[in-house]
């Protein structure tokens, strides 16, 4: 459903989508999201988790839910201001974001 | 002081709603004459009008004004002279649906001063032909002109039997005074073309209106286009008398691999690239930082004045500024509307990017106006057209006079274009006669045998879902 990747140096998860965001999808990818992030935060302090990047990549996504908007919020509460941004998402996606009125907050590139 | 404005505003109204009455007695026929007198004296007077305007403002190019005048007189007239727009404008026997035209009643033109005479005549044939009297508040900057344009409209129409005070003029200055004209309770609609605030203020009024506001539009060349004959049609649009249409060019997007060709051919045809140093100089003159807009000084100024302003030199003969940018919004101030030959030049890596860019300029206080493309690619036309929020998309077409009307393609020639929801209009189309008529359907009596013969026990039978009284519904009987 989707891939995790975590760069230890730069401190950066890079999350790789892929296929329908659909509801159901995203009821599961929260769980799993949410359990990888545990995992991941288990050795570092509160302030080191803020410090870190994440990053959505959809360039294999071709449909996004609210959910999936909701979780995008979700995941960039996580992290300081400007950490969190969603990659190479198709025109149609960028403009599901612009309609939202989240582009510039979850920086869809 | 403000028993006095209040006053003013009531004696104009009372004027506006006698007019407003006698009008409503006239038949088509007479509406017409009318009309056509009108078309006639402002399409004679379309060069001293234009001359008038560029002196009195200061801004644009006075064969570009005799142009836009021709599209607010001779366009419009042609594309309404036939129009019923009195009385029974339609009957339909199958229906059994009359429809009756009836005029709205006094309107409220505001009009802009970058096409100060045009748009006051275009409104005012717009509102005679349907048979509204017209009050105009022109720009405080083009006051002059645009009340000669109303006098040479007013006289033409009285000698043709129009009502008296059918045409009316507000003096400038006093936003108080517009204000009140504005919000009277006798105004029943208002046509507003301007500014955001202008056009904010016109849907605060409480009044019904049709506000038209700013845009900034994006143009994007597609691998698929013919690039020369491209940049030649953005070069006439985008110096169509100093670029003071709302729907000319504001950017340009191309893709990565032709980006150098673009580069090249609008070089060729006499543009300048800007280098940053000379795009810091420009961004200084041309946008107020604060509220991200464009300096009115520079609007409607030619290349020559504009380098001047900003202290760059630039060889003889340049037709437009262009500025090479990396994104849009507060870093990048050009990105944003400006009514002059400046653009802004985006390369995007590839076409999702590209689109994406025109997405993000589109958004940034232009939504819902106009956006350009140049393809020979149906499919990209079509998937651009899908992902902008733009009223008007015109195709291979200069901007400004393709989202004008009336020359480039078949819109409704028209100086007011709706921009939707988006920015904060009832509508998307070109402003013309049929905005500015109530419809009234006289339904004679067509029984819906469908509905009458499903026999109605069955309604109020729980028993019966939806399957069964669609069935009935639909059966024959």
């Amino acid at each position: 459903m989707f891939d995790f990747d975590f760069n230890p140096e730069e401190k950066q998860l890079t999350c790789t989508f892929k296929g329908r965001m659909d509801t159901v999808v995203c009821s599961q990818l929260m769980a799993e999201l949410d359990s990888k992030y545990i995992s991941l935060s288990e050795n570092e302090d509160q302030d080191a988790l803020l410090e870190f990047g994440i990053v959505f990549d959809l360039k294999e996504v071709n449909f996004i839910s609210s959910s999936f908007i909701r979780l995008c919020m979700g995941a960039k509460k996580r992290v300081k201001d400007g950490r969190f941004s969603i990659v190479n998402s198709d025109p149609f996606i960028k403009k599901t974001f612009k309609i939202a009125g989240l582009d510039d907050i979850l920086n869809v590139i | 002081m403000a028993d006095n404005i209040t006053e003013r505003a009531n004696d104009i109204l009372e004027r506006a709603v006698f007019a407003a009455a006698e009008f409503q007695e006239f038949n088509q026929e007479q509406t017409n004459t009318v009309v056509e007198a009108v078309y006639r004296a402002a399409l004679n007077a379309r060069i001293k009008l234009a001359k008038m305007a560029v002196e009195e403002t200061g801004i644009g190019i006075w064969e570009d004004k005799v142009w836009k005048n021709v599209i607010g007189t001779q366009l419009v007239y042609e594309n309404i002279k036939d129009e019923k727009t009195v009385g029974i404008i339609s009957r339909d026997a199958i229906t059994g649906i009359t429809e009756i035209a009836q005029p709205l009643g006094p309107i409220f033109a505001v009009t802009p001063v970058t096409n100060p005479t045009s748009t006051a005549i275009y409104k005012i044939l717009i509102c005679l032909k349907t048979r509204n009297p017209i009050i105009i508040s022109s720009h405080r900057n083009a006051v002059r002109s645009t009340g000669e344009a109303a006098r040479i409209c007013y006289e033409a129409a009285l000698a043709a039997g129009a009502p008296e005070d059918c045409i009316q003029m507000i003096p400038a200055g006093s936003r108080d005074f517009t204000q009140t004209v504005m919000a009277h309770p006798r105004v029943a609609l208002i046509l507003a073309t301007g500014g955001t605030g202008l056009v904010k203020a016109a849907y605060s009024s409480g009044n019904p209106a049709i506000g038209v506001g700013p845009g900034n539009v994006p143009v994007f060349i597609d691998e698929s286009a013919d690039i020369p004959y491209a940049i030649s049609s953005i070069i006439r649009s985008k110096t169509f008398d100093n670029g003071t249409v709302c729907a000319s060019e504001q950017s340009v997007i191309v893709e990565e691999k032709i980006a150098e060709n673009v580069r090249k051919e609008f070089e060729r045809q006499h543009c300048h690239f800007l280098t940053p140093e000379e795009t810091l100089k420009v961004e200084k003159i041309a946008v107020v930082k604060d509220s991200m807009s464009m300096s009115p000084f520079i609007v409607g100024q030619s290349v020559d004045t504009i380098a001047e302003k900003a202290g760059i030199s630039v060889p003889k003969g340049t037709k437009i500024l262009l500025a090479e940018l990396s994104g849009v919004g507060k870093e990048h101030l050009l990105s944003v509307e400006i009514l002059a030959p400046i653009l802004a030049f985006y390369t995007a890596k590839d076409y999702h990017s590209a689109i994406k860019l025109c997405i993000d300029l589109n958004y940034l206080g232009g939504i819902g106006h106009s956006a350009g493309i140049y393809a020979n690619n149906e499919q990209r036309v079509m998937e651009f057209s899908q992902l902008i929020n733009a009223g008007r998309i015109v195709v291979n077409t200069p901007t400004s006079q393709g989202a004008v009307g009336g020359t480039y393609n078949m819109l409704p020639p028209s100086l007011t274009l709706g921009c939707g929801t988006g920015g904060k209009n009832i509508t998307t189309e070109n402003i013309t006669v049929k905005h500015l008529i109530n419809i009234q359907r006289v339904c004679n009596r067509k029984m819906n045998d469908r509905f009458f013969n499903v026999d109605k026990d069955k309604y109020l039978d729980e028993n019966c879902d939806e399957t069964d009284l669609r069935y009935e519904y639909h059966k024959n009987h």
